[in-house]
């Protein structure tokens, strides 16, 4: 894991802008990636010395921000690199781009418009403006990672999720549930915490929610998703390393930190974790499906 | 391991069936009983996925409730084995789908309470479950408090007690009937009670604990919004649990980001509840509490974020309650500095002024016009003065006086001082004020008499005189005597207009005018102003003044004519409202004028001595502020505005050619009879014009047609000859027609 993450950016980024920008083409169809959703486009992937081996242990995450379209895609996209089972969603009433000025955004709703249409339509309405500010780099790296944005309150955890099979990171997230939510933003980890509450915790299954403040711009979001993807990484490392020392009958053998399950590490990982990311402010919680 | 793995795809098929269509579960449930069981020797790996499978299945919302609920009894014994289970994360995935299978067990016993079996096997794993809910590790632990709330939930009465309108799916004490034979009413519910406070209980046990108590706090929005009989009990437990108490402990990163987290957790949980029930009685104790976190914490991670943290020191383990306390008290302030006393002579509010630059040192008590209020504010200023700060200053004083004294002495009497203070006074810098104690020393050391006899002499403080302002030139004086006018207008505009209703008390005679600050007293004055205090300087030898005294004098009347502007102006702004400020300025006028006419007639006896051939002509302002008035007045005045009448019978002095205005006025078709109205009232009230009013009633009468029925209705009773010799007109005139006609 790199530990300076503002290096890799001016890199990433060029090779991510490169097919936009000559010509902003439609992106390529998600099918083309279809075929093999568990390794993920070249292009776009940080160095895969990290990403897990496909029969490893794995826990299952869930990113969150506004409006499912930057933070919590980077971040999908960082966890479906690493090859963890992901899945992703807004928590605003509806999708809200930036548009030709403050008080005229572009808005979309959740659930129905997909990152294609919104990509054709911005590319329609003002190529240049949308292509210098990102955002059709963004919705073309979108459409590649699943096909439209999805709003949490509207998710029916438990409900299978077999008809997302596409989307990056989609395998292992089959049965609709997860044990990791990350969040982007102070608001929507409130706002998950209370749909939780709405949704009464009917499955009985605990959820780790976690918050991580990122800004809401391209270059935040990449080091945020970098972040994230590292705090992922350290948690499943944990979860893995509790099913293998209580699995050999090891958790009556050990002492002290070893015999430690992982739910219970998770507040010093979080906390080791923070000290590695001092800039972005991180929030947990264990709450219920 | 070979086998396992090939079992392991088998399952892993089955549940893709399942996860396909929720249907298949019951189908498929039976299948893979036999395979993950204990008893099955199954490998780790399958157990562990068989106890996944359980809980997925039972948790899942793709089929009914009621389908479960025979499966569900189906998987009891597997799922016991499960509970007792030595891996850690088979127990966790057992526990969770016994939180799922409770309530559809406890259902399938309220409807079929014979069977004794299946409540047997579920009330097993009830109870090793609540066994290991202390013991376990705190992965574990957490789904016991899950599944904990679970069974309070069905073991609490619902929403309603009239069991015909509760919802099926929400299974709760109600359903059970009184007499249940395998689960008694009153057993559940102090078993639910009993299980609500061991619940509440892990939020004040063990604060340290964040998982256990976050776990707990998202367990209780379900039970405060479904189950509203206890919903008080959990809102009170909650509101006395305090997530930063951490705080107390030395700020690791640990617990920095764990006392966030549960400030968080527990107002998310907070604010669901107040959304969710926005007229709820306990939600001013929620806003409450939810601020006073908010500042709780605002204040721990200021100070963590801005000092050091506080030392960490053992506390005694009984009462962690109990605050730290430190043994260091605060290290004495520094002293503040006062400047020294400016050289020469000083005034005593330079003397006591410490600090002239703060803004108190320019503040004059004497704004305070209310002294009651004066005497409020000195009270709580008395009170909140910080004592040693008051030594402090009074030392100050105390050292700066002395200094002058020194100072004063050695500037004025250099030969008395002593060679003694003389070298004391080398040893100490100028602008170094002396230590309170030592000058203290010096005036007990000497006698009281001296001070008075060196205080006296050297501390009177020369007068300040202001320097005299230059003289105004005369467009300074115009200038500023309008800028005055005007700001007295916007003034009075601002005032409040005198409400209508209100009963002012007169004093008659006894009144004297301008002496209540009102509006009316400030026209008064305003009126006085333009006609009594220029009065008198254009004396009749006008002519014969020096230069200079003209012009002064021009100078006032365009200040009186200027007043007069700003009282016409103002008047006319809202005329209906404010004619009475017009009629009292043009008796102001009037009576101006009479006593100017006096004064002139008198002068002019003494002057002339009786032989002087012609009178002084004095041109009064009346007359010419009335015409004015009226003509501004009548350009907006209506047929149905009778203040007009009340306007022309209190001005002062009417004479032809005011009353001209109202046949002027009566040109307008639709106002002669308001014209009228005052000609016929004056007539009646005023006997001295009533002449007057005939003269101008007849005039209107012969040069208005349109006024001549109305104007004749009065002319026949005051002066019916004019009529009469109207008649003698017309006939000659229509006579006079009938005999040019034929010559035409």
């Amino acid at each position: 894991m790199s530990l300076d993450p503002r290096r890799r950016p001016p890199t990433q980024q060029a090779q991510q802008q490169q097919p936009p920008i000559p010509v902003p083409p439609p992106p390529p169809p998600p099918v083309a990636i279809a075929p093999a959703p568990a390794p993920v486009p070249t292009s776009t992937t940080p160095p895969k010395t990290d990403a897990l081996p496909d029969t490893s242990f794995k826990l299952k995450f869930c990113t969150v921000c506004a409006s499912n379209q930057n933070r919590s895609m980077e971040a999908h996209l960082q966890l479906a690199s690493a090859n963890l089972p992901t899945i992703s969603f807004g928590t605003g009433s509806l999708v809200r781009l930036p548009g030709p000025t403050i008080d005229r955004p572009n808005v979309y709703h959740f659930n129905s418009t997909t990152y294609r249409a919104i990509h054709q339509e911005l590319a329609a309405q003002d190529q240049r403006l949308y292509t210098a500010n990102g955002l059709l780099n963004m919705l073309g790296r979108n459409l590649s990672i699943k096909s439209y944005p999805e709003r949490f309150q509207d998710w029916i955890p438990g409900k299978p999720r077999l008809d997302h099979a596409e989307d990056q990171g989609a395998k292992g997230t089959e049965s609709g549930v997860v044990d990791v939510i990350i969040t982007c933003e102070e608001r929507c980890f409130d706002a998950v915490l209370e749909d939780l509450h709405n949704k009464g915790g009917k499955l009985n299954r605990p959820v780790h929610v976690f918050n991580v403040d990122i800004k809401d711009n391209h270059e935040e979001a990449l080091i945020g998703g970098k972040a994230i993807r590292d705090l992922a990484l350290t948690l499943n490392e944990a979860a893995a390393k509790e099913r293998e020392i209580h699995g050999n009958e090891g958790w009556n053998v050990g002492g002290g930190k070893a015999r430690m399950g992982f739910d219970e590490k998770v507040p010093d990982i979080l906390a080791e974790w923070q000290q590695r990311w001092p800039n972005l402010p991180a929030l947990w919680s264990l709450a219920w499906f | 391991m070979g086998s396992s793995s090939q079992s392991l795809a088998q399952l892993e098929a089955a549940r893709g069936l399942a996860l396909g269509d929720g249907r298949y579960y019951p189908t498929i449930i039976p299948g893979v009983l036999p395979i993950i069981g204990v008893n099955a020797n199954a490998t780790l790996e399958v157990q562990r996925w068989g106890a996944d499978f359980l809980a997925e299945t039972f948790a899942s919302p793709t089929w009914a409730p009621d389908v479960k609920a025979s499966s569900a009894l189906t998987v009891l014994p597997t799922l016991h084995e499960f509970v007792e289970a030595t891996d850690a994360s088979i127990v966790k995935s057992a526990i969770q789908a016994a939180a799922c299978i409770y309530p559809l067990v406890y259902r399938h016993i309220i409807s079929d309470p014979n069977d004794k079996q299946s409540w047997q096997i579920m009330s097993t794993i009830k109870s090793s479950i609540l066994r290991r809910m202390d013991s376990a590790i705190p992965g574990v632990r957490i789904c016991c408090v899950k599944f904990v709330q679970q069974v309070v939930l069905v073991q609490t009465p619902g929403q309603t007690a009239d069991p015909r309108r509760q919802d099926p799916n929400d299974i709760s004490l109600s359903h059970v009937p009184r007499d249940h034979p395998l689960i008694p009413y009153a057993n559940l519910e102090a078993e639910a009670s009993g299980l609500l406070d061991r619940l509440l209980d892990t939020l004040h046990s063990d604060y340290s604990d964040a998982l256990l108590v976050t776990a707990t706090l998202n367990t209780l929005g379900a039970l405060i919004q479904r189950r509203p009989v206890i919903a008080n009990k959990i809102l009170n437990s909650v509101l006395n649990f305090n997530p930063l108490k951490l705080a107390n402990s030395p700020m690791t990163p640990k617990n920095k980001v764990l006392i966030r987290s549960l400030e968080r957790t527990t107002r998310a949980l907070l604010v669901n509840v107040l959304k969710r029930n926005p007229e709820s009685s306990v939600n001013v104790r929620i806003q409450q509490y939810l601020e006073r976190m908010h500042r709780m914490r605002v204040d721990a991670f200021d100070e963590a974020s801005r000092k050091r943290p506080a030392p960490v020191e053992p506390t005694d383990g009984l009462d962690t309650a109990k605050r730290q306390r430190l043994g260091a008290t605060l290290p004495p302030t520094k002293e503040p500095t006062y400047p020294p006393l400016p050289p020469g002579p000083v005034s005593y509010r330079q003397l006591y002024t410490l600090d002239p630059t703060a803004s108190t040192a320019n503040f004059d008590v004497q704004i305070f016009q209310d002294r009651d209020q004066l005497v409020r504010i000195l009270v709580s200023v008395l009170h909140s003065i910080d004592e040693t700060k008051l030594n402090n200053a009074v030392n100050a004083v105390r050292a700066r006086y002395n200094t002058y004294l020194q100072d004063a002495s050695r500037h004025a009497a250099p030969p008395n001082i002593t060679a003694a203070v003389d070298e004391e006074e080398e040893y100490e810098p100028d602008f170094e004020p002396e230590d309170a104690e030592q000058v203290i020393n010096r005036l007990d050391s000497v006698g009281p008499d001296e001070i008075a006899r060196r205080a006296l002499p050297e501390a009177t403080i020369a007068p300040y005189k202001l320097p005299d302002a230059p003289p105004l030139t005369e467009q300074e004086v115009q200038r500023y005597g309008e800028e005055t006018i005007r700001r007295a207008f916007s003034m009075l505009s601002a005032m409040e207009e005198p409400p209508a209703k209100t009963k002012v008390p007169k004093g008659g005679f006894n009144r004297l005018a301008a002496s209540n600050f009102d509006r009316d007293s400030w026209i008064t004055i305003m009126s006085r102003l333009a006609t009594r205090a220029p009065s008198g300087l254009d004396d009749p030898e006008e002519g014969i003044k020096a230069e200079y005294g003209r012009i002064a004098k021009r100078g006032s009347f365009a200040l009186a004519e200027a007043i007069r502007d700003g009282l016409y102006n103002y008047i006319m702004y809202d005329w209906k409202r404010r004619l009475d400020l017009a009629i009292s300025w043009l008796n102001e006028e009037w009576y101006n004028d009479r006593l100017h006419a006096e004064a002139a007639e008198k002068n002019f006896r003494s002057v002339s001595n009786g032989k002087g051939s012609s009178r002084p002509d004095i041109r009064g302002n009346y007359k010419k502020c009335a015409l004015r008035l009226l003509d501004g007045l009548v350009a907006y005045i209506e047929g149905t505005d009778k203040v007009l009448v009340r306007f022309m019978s209190e001005i002062p002095e009417i004479d032809r050619e005011i009353l001209q205005r109202m046949k002027r006025m009566a040109e307008d078709p639709e106002r002669i009879e308001l014209a009228i109205l005052v000609l016929q009232y004056l007539y009646m009230f005023r006997p001295p014009v009533r002449s007057i009013c005939v003269d101008v009633l007849e005039d209107m009468w012969r040069t208005n047609d349109r006024a001549k029925p109305s104007a004749r209705k009065f002319l026949i009773k005051w002066r019916p000859e004019v009529l009469q010799s109207e008649n003698e007109v017309k006939m000659e005139s229509t006579n006079g027609t009938l005999e040019v006609k034929p010559v035409s």
